[in-house]
């Protein structure tokens, strides 16, 4: 075989080879966009729900550990803090005008002040955050347990989910939102933080308040929380997958 | 002299095939999943400046440059990994478009594919293991000390530097070596590093993510049993092509494998196990490897043929006998009337 020859055939073989791949991205793409398809792709996600669950049983604690693992350097993701003239002229006077608000299927609906919410008992835990993304970061936390709330506010048996409303937004204004069940609202680790390592929760974490959900990937853990909502489905919020993540494609059920 | 040999039932023919789909969607939604935090770490967190190896894009005097970094040794792979150059000019990505799924950068759908095929792999894996548990098949591929003695000579026998063989059975020493640690080490690994991710497990099994030196490194670990089985996986593309590519997808499709006889005599107490002796690496091109029927065939040999096959077929509880391909290989099924046994076996060679 001469050498143009060669070259001619590798030159074949490398533009069959191309062709092929080109071919598979282009199926794999066309795939992704076809509903029936991607629905029975998100089957997985309940499988993984009832698989993990049944696996952990209720209430067993995430890992915690000590102080000398605190990470040097702990990623704000997500979207940038809000912009808005209250928010951070409240950030600056720490949070005189700022309430949580608590409604929907609740027998009390109720607003807590920051002042409120440190009076209430707390809870301090140093856990690792598990990225979607893939990295993890340890910290330490203390904030009031969410059950402690739910005591306070009492909601109704209708009641099946809880909903935080967030303050940041992304770049076409859409609110950052999240919910989260009953299974993992009554877990003794869900807190709704107010410090993190020592220090009152910094701006870029979620100031003045943010989720801690130990058993779930960082996006459940809503930062910048005005609102939460005690609600009996979340089909009517947004584009109703619950939570903005989810909105676009993510699991709800992010405990993997 | 030929023989053919029901070699492969049909669970491990279905399950082989559909986990060699799982694999490759597996990898390729793995790498578009690994794109998104192109970083590895050891221990439980990922300080940025402790990441062991990374495949990222840097700015070099206004060119973006990819680069593949492992513990400070640094390759440019500009075009490949890290920057992939596309119509729209460089675009900064681990993994190249063309080895994930999908296609463009995704990671939602990177995980649902990589879920959902994790599913497959997973149940597909133990429904093999538990039948071929059960029927004694897995036993003929487990790794043993005698194996392991043997492996030397194996090597020397796959380089030609030895003439004869030193397997036994049906499997030689270092396909034991590498289907026992597919099944018995990597299988479970994968499994379990990727478990190991999981915050909803970690509640329950502190262990998990410990037994691999924190969650970090059960991530970097999955990484690396990945290229494990791709290794495993080109070794044993390479092999089917060495030994006989179109006798070789034959068996693993239908089920039937065709023997070379051995240019010695064997012992009579091996005969029963013919099918299980290997062919040597072909030398031939492959389409020495399919002759014309054999004149051999016909004549005295072929009660041999037949004493073998029914020996064969007795150890599996298979039936085996020529009336009995008509249900088993589809390919045979014009042969309804009970005809010469040779002549069906020989339909099927075609």
């Amino acid at each position: 075989m001469n050498l143009s020859r060669r070259s001619l055939l590798l030159g074949a073989v490398q533009g069959a080879g191309l062709l092929l791949l080109s071919g598979c991205e282009k199926a794999f793409n066309s795939l992704q966009q076809n509903r029936k398809f991607l629905s029975l792709l998100e089957s997985a996600e309940g499988a993984n729900q009832h698989l993990q669950r049944l696996l952990t049983g209720k209430n067993k604690l995430a890992q915690e550990f000590t102080e000398q693992d605190i990470s040097r350097y702990f990623k704000p993701n997500g979207n940038p803090p809000p912009i808005t003239m209250d928010y951070t002229a409240d950030a600056a006077k720490q949070w005189p005008a700022w309430r949580l608000e608590i409604s929907g299927s609740v027998k009390q609906p109720a607003r807590f002040s920051l002042p409120e919410l440190r009076s209430m008992p707390s809870r301090t835990q140093i856990t690792r955050h598990d990225c979607v993304e893939g990295w993890s970061a340890i910290a330490k936390w203390k904030g009031v347990p969410l059950t402690e709330i739910m005591q306070r506010v009492q909601p109704t048996p209708e009641a099946k989910y809880v909903v935080f409303h967030c303050m940041d937004t992304d770049d076409s204004g859409a609110h950052y939102y999240e919910s989260i069940d009953f299974l993992d609202a009554h877990h003794p680790q869900t807190i709704l933080a107010y410090e993190m390592n020592d220090r009152a929760l910094p701006i870029e974490h979620g100031a003045p308040l943010r989720l801690r959900i130990e058993t779930q990937l960082g996006y459940k853990h809503a930062k910048y929380i005005r609102k939460i909502d005690f609600v009996a489905s979340y089909e009517n919020i947004a584009a109703g997958k619950g939570g903005y993540w989810e909105d676009q494609g993510y699991e709800w059920y992010a405990g993997i | 002299m030929t023989n053919l040999v029901y070699r492969h039932n049909p669970i491990t023919r279905t399950t082989h095939w559909l986990n060699a789909l799982a694999l490759v969607i597996l990898v390729m939604s793995g790498f578009q999943i690994f794109n998104a935090h192109p970083h590895l770490y050891w221990g439980s967190t990922s300080e940025p400046d402790q990441a062991f190896l990374s495949i990222a894009a840097a700015n070099d005097d206004g060119e973006v440059r990819g680069f593949f970094r492992i513990y400070g040794w640094q390759f440019d792979t500009t075009g490949v990994l890290g920057v992939q150059n596309t119509e729209l000019g460089p675009a900064p990505r681990a993994f190249p478009s063309w080895l994930t799924i999908p296609g463009y950068f995704w990671l939602a759908g990177g995980r649902r594919w990589h879920f959902f095929f994790a599913w497959i792999f997973a149940l597909n894996g133990l429904l093999y293991v538990i039948y071929n548990i059960a029927n004694g098949h897995m036993r003929k591929f487990l790794f043993t000390a005698k194996d392991a003695a043997r492996m030397p000579a194996m090597a020397l026998y796959y380089f030609r530097i030895r003439k004869a063989s030193p397997q036994e059975g049906e499997y030689n020493p270092l396909q034991k070596m590498a289907y026992t640690s597919v099944f018995f080490a990597l299988t479970p690994l994968i499994i379990l590093s990727g478990m190991a991710m999981s915050p909803q497990l970690n509640t329950a099994f502190h262990w998990l993510p410990a037994m691999f030196g924190g969650r970090q490194s059960a991530r970097s670990i999955h990484f690396i049993l990945t290229f494990l089985f791709v290794g495993f996986t080109f070794g044993h593309v390479f092999m089917v092509l060495m030994t006989g590519v179109l006798n070789n997808m034959r068996s693993i499709v239908t089920g039937w494998y065709k023997e070379k006889g051995s240019d010695f005599p064997e012992p009579v107490w091996l005969q029963g196990f013919k099918e299980e002796m290997i062919q040597k690496p072909a030398r031939v091109s492959v389409s020495h490897q399919l002759p014309a029927p054999e004149p051999e065939e016909i004549g005295p040999a072929q009660k041999t043929h037949q004493g073998r096959a029914d020996a064969r077929q007795q150890d599996s509880g298979i039936p085996k006998s020529a009336t009995n391909d008509a249900q088993i290989s589809p390919e045979n099924s014009q042969q309804t009337l009970p005809i010469h046994k040779n002549e069906a076996k020989k339909d099927i060679v075609e």
